[in-house]
């Protein structure tokens, strides 16, 4: 069954996505709104992929994170950088490994 | 220090114990063995996903450069009035696959690249900036949903070892030393009554001898 795909984030972003054939957008205004569009794609049967700013993310703090944790499988939710670039320093990833497998931190240069 | 569990000091106590612990520890055995395969394929996706990543990344920077251009070029509104008119129906093929009983997503790609046509736009007020930045970021969207597919994966893996890690210390760390601590106060105990009980046949003896 197709799953359509959603966007949060900046004017350039959402402009970009919805010309590449994402169905559904909304474009960062206020906190609340954004939670609440969200939200509302969060809870959507026909949304698959929710792709969001790191930008955008970030500005909804935990709430964000307390929907991360509390969705189910799917849509899943991406965070993508904006137009420049932004990751935040922290990577997500990283921090997970380093709760779930001990202190270990990965360093990988080479390719395998 | 564990806390042992209030047990009464029975011979029959003894070997319901001396049974748990064999269960406890062949699940212990079992969890550090799913822990272990967890933690392999755990890291097979994270390789996976700095590749991806960095790839659709760079492809995602390379659609923003094209779509800036575009902005430049068309006008601001021109270009937002064209993504309003695109065809916007793009579908993506989710389903869900196990890995060791973990449901993690699968996400089937189809080809998402369109041609000017077939974006919707009108064509005689649009220019062809506006085709190259769509075609950069429908390349990149690609990319970004295998990404999801893999970040989506490794956190449903991630989740899973939190638990099973759990899972593990807490047979290791607490029930195991409990049990055992038990088995060692039935033992102990065991010993000391049969040691009272030698005392006191002893003394009773001596009592009769002396009373003959």
């Amino acid at each position: 069954m197709g799953f359509k795909i959603a966007v949060v984030g900046d004017q350039e972003t959402v402009t970009g996505f919805a010309l590449a054939g994402a169905t559904y957008a909304h474009i960062y205004t206020t906190k609340e709104e954004t939670l609440g569009k969200l939200g509302e794609f969060l809870a959507s049967d026909e949304i698959g992929l929710v792709l969001i700013t790191h930008r955008v993310a970030e500005e909804l703090g935990y709430d964000f994170l307390w929907m991360m944790q509390a969705k189910r499988l799917l849509p899943l939710v991406l965070r993508i950088p904006d137009k420049t670039g932004y990751v935040p320093k922290v990577d997500e990833l990283r921090e997970i490994i380093k709760r779930t497998v001990g202190v270990e931190i990965m360093i990988r240069k080479e390719g395998g | 220090m564990a806390v042992p569990l209030a047990v009464p000091p029975t011979r029959m106590e003894l070997l319901k114990l001396r049974q748990r612990v064999g269960l406890a520890q062949r699940g212990n055995d079992l969890l550090r063995e799913k822990m272990d395969a967890l933690v392999i394929e755990f890291f097979e996706v994270v390789r996976r996903i700095q590749e991806a990543r960095a790839k659709a990344l760079e492809q995602l920077s390379v659609a923003h450069r094209a779509l800036s251009m575009c902005f430049a070029i068309m006008g601001t509104l021109e270009t937002k009035q064209a993504s309003r008119e695109a065809k916007r129906e793009l579908q993506v093929e989710i389903s869900t696959r196990h890995i060791m009983g973990i449901a993690v997503p699968a996400v089937e790609v189809e080809e998402i690249e369109r041609n000017a046509l077939m974006r919707g736009y009108g064509l005689h007020m649009t220019s062809s900036v506006l085709d190259e930045a769509s075609r950069e970021f429908e390349r990149a969207l690609k990319l970004l949903i295998g990404l999801a597919e893999l970040e989506g994966s490794a956190f449903a893996i991630a989740r899973e070892l939190e638990k099973t890690k759990r899972r593990v210390n807490a047979l290791e760390y607490i029930l195991i030393p409990r049990l055992k601590e038990a088995i060692k106060f039935i033992v102990m105990k065991l010993d000391e009554m049969e040691r009272e009980n030698f005392i006191r046949l002893k003394r009773i003896k001596a009592m009769l001898e002396e009373r003959e």
